[in-house]
């Protein structure tokens, strides 16, 4: 500890040069732990799909809805217990720039087949009740100030959907009780689109509860032979096969994001051993005094990487609160059509830990340059 | 018995493969409570004799004895401990460290022993007062004249009460009051404090300061004269 003194003060020797320094492992752990919070949020969905639960689409793509007819088709699949479906709505409340992502849904069999969505027995009640009732997840309530009561309207955002504007009334605002719902989307009665759309009778895709998770696969394929060759072929996956292909359509997220990291971590890595590197030559007289003095070689190499150490980790602190502070549903509402981005404690546990790797790496260098440092050669190159 | 004896020390370089005499079996014997001075011409060796006193370069051949210690046999490690705790050594440009305030460049020696906090500030204290300059503790080295970056660098090397003291040139960047000053307080430190000091200079008025003075010339003793 009573070195602690001497390196603080070696660390402030260039304020301008360690504020960089500083600012730049910052800068690395904060995008650091950003993008790790947007794998965590994509890979969440993937990693919280229920088990028991199987998704079919249309064969070409998300985007192509399928026969309401189909729903009764799935299930009477063997294995099938409960199906439900919903709409992609795409509608624009106030401004196209307050996005959010709304569902209309058949609201009895779908909330039976979520429980993850939580909502209180009245507010349910009152939602089943009210053809043009609605429901919102709690964080987008708070985003927009949604309370139960509140009318919305929404612009149509897809031409299927006509021209009029759809009015609700918020019936119910939910709780997200795990990572398949999140808690910035609207819920509505897939009735109320259908009698206004210009194509009726279409669903986006269907959600069916099987009875055994281990036939799954038999149980999807099933299906989809029940539609082969048809004009609306079908797609089926697990729910986490269905997450992972919407993950997909933004491609190799972890590849991308991954890469980013890694290349931010590293250019920080020479910025920070190149600076620390610069530091120790502009004391090698310093350091020849030192060891005259009687400092160990030991000594003056742990000082040195002390040093480096220091630096990166008040820049990983600062990084990582930032992050913490500033990547979270409130200042980035991702509107749920991606999964909620939100840097947690684990995120800032790693970031901070990532730092500490940085300041040990990049000060292991100079510091051995230091610690080997011959004494007469030094004070006579600086003489 | 001396405090200080080098027995046959012999130092020489290597240059682009060629090995370069720069001293040629000295022997000195500085019994304690000597002031010691070295003159002779640049490139005469005084400056790697007092490296070689220090333990911050090792002698090509020969022995070196301060107290009971043949330092030429000791280790890397256990030399920089020895140095810790026996030489107190005093550079020609002072060389005090930037960002640390006077009492902070005194306190560092200290800094490995094991004395407490208060301690340390006790013997700093003590460093300061001897030099005459307690009212300079906060004081950086750039608020300092030459001459009392020079004082502070001398409590640094008194601070930790060493054996002997080994002062390069000590007046060498320093005007004439200052560095009448500074060998004024050598003098106090070799008389009052009973110090062993070996003292290199140019200066024949700074070797009139001391008990006697060898001259070096080519790495050899050519000289031994009493003052």
């Amino acid at each position: 500890m009573k070195f602690l003194g001497l390196v603080l003060k070696s660390a402030r020797r260039s304020k301008r040069r360690t504020a960089l320094t500083v600012l730049s492992v910052a800068i690395a752990v904060f995008l650091f732990a950003s993008l790790r919070a947007v794998l965590d949020g994509f890979n969440a969905g993937v990693e919280g799909s229920s088990s028991t639960r199987i998704v079919t689409q249309r064969s070409t793509s998300l985007f192509f809805e399928m026969p309401i007819s189909h729903g009764e088709a799935i299930k009477s699949t063997a294995g099938v217990q409960d199906v439900t479906w919903a709409n992609w709505f795409g509608g624009v409340y106030k401004d196209p720039q307050n996005f959010f992502a709304q569902y209309a849904i058949e609201p009895e069999s779908y909330l039976r087949m979520y429980p993850e969505l939580l909502l209180s027995p009245d507010e349910k009640r009152a939602f089943l009740e009210d053809r043009t009732g609605c429901i919102v997840g709690d964080g987008l309530a708070r985003n927009y100030g949604f309370k139960i009561g509140d009318k919305i309207t929404l612009q149509v955002g897809i031409p299927n959907y006509g021209t009029r504007d759809f009015d609700f009334t918020v019936r119910g605002i939910y709780k997200s009780g795990g990572a398949p719902v999140d808690n910035q989307s609207m819920f509505f009665h897939w009735k109320y689109a259908d009698e206004r759309s210009t194509q009726k009778g279409l669903a986006g895709w269907y959600i069916a509860v099987i009875a055994n998770p281990d036939q799954a696969a038999q149980v999807a394929a099933a299906i989809d032979r029940k539609f082969a060759n048809s004009p609306f072929e079908t797609k089926t996956d697990t729910e986490r096969a269905f997450q992972s292909s919407f993950v997909g359509m933004f491609g190799n997220i972890n590849l991308l994001l991954g890469s980013i990291a890694l290349a931010v971590v590293i250019t920080t890595l020479f910025v920070a051993g190149n600076t620390m590197a610069m530091s120790v030559r502009e004391r090698t007289m310093e350091i020849a005094v030192m060891r005259t003095l009687g400092f160990q070689s030991a000594t003056i190499f742990l000082l040195i990487a002390g040093e480096g150490l220091l630096m990166a980790l008040g820049g990983g602190i600062v990084g990582a609160l930032l992050a913490w502070l500033l990547v979270n549903p409130r200042v980035f509402p991702t509107g749920g059509f991606i999964p909620e981005i939100s840097v947690n404690t684990t995120n800032v546990a790693i970031g901070i830990g990532l730092s500490a790797v940085i300041g040990i790496v990049a000060g292991l260098i100079p510091a051995t340059m230091a610690s080997r440092l011959k004494i007469v050669d030094a004070l006579r190159r600086v003489a | 018995m001396a405090l200080i004896e080098l027995r046959d020390v012999s130092k020489s370089y290597h240059r682009d493969a060629l090995d370069v005499p720069v001293l040629e079996s000295v022997s000195i014997a500085v019994p304690e409570g000597d002031f010691l001075g070295l003159m002779g011409p640049s490139g005469s060796g005084k400056s790697t004799l007092l490296n070689l006193l220090a333990g911050i370069d090792r002698p090509s051949r020969g022995s070196i004895r301060i107290g009971d210690t043949d330092i030429t046999r000791l280790s890397e490690r256990a030399l920089a401990t020895w140095r810790a705790r026996t030489i107190g050594f005093i550079f020609q440009f002072y060389n005090l460290i930037p960002v640390l305030t006077a009492f902070e460049n005194v306190e560092l020696p200290l800094l490995l022993t094991s004395l407490t906090k208060k301690q340390r500030r006790d013997h700093v204290v003590t460093a300061l007062n001897i030099v005459g300059l307690t009212d300079r503790g906060q004081h950086y080295p750039r608020q300092l004249s030459g001459g009392q970056e020079q004082r502070v660098a001398i409590a640094r090397a008194i601070v930790t009460d060493p054996t002997v003291l080994l002062a390069d040139e000590p007046t060498g960047d320093l005007d004439a009051k200052s560095a009448n000053e500074v060998l004024t307080l050598l003098q106090r430190l070799n008389q009052e404090f009973k110090k062993t000091i070996v003292l290199v200079t140019h200066d024949p008025h700074a070797a009139e300061r001391t008990r006697r003075v060898l001259h070096l010339e080519k790495g050899t003793l050519v000289e031994q004269a009493v003052s």
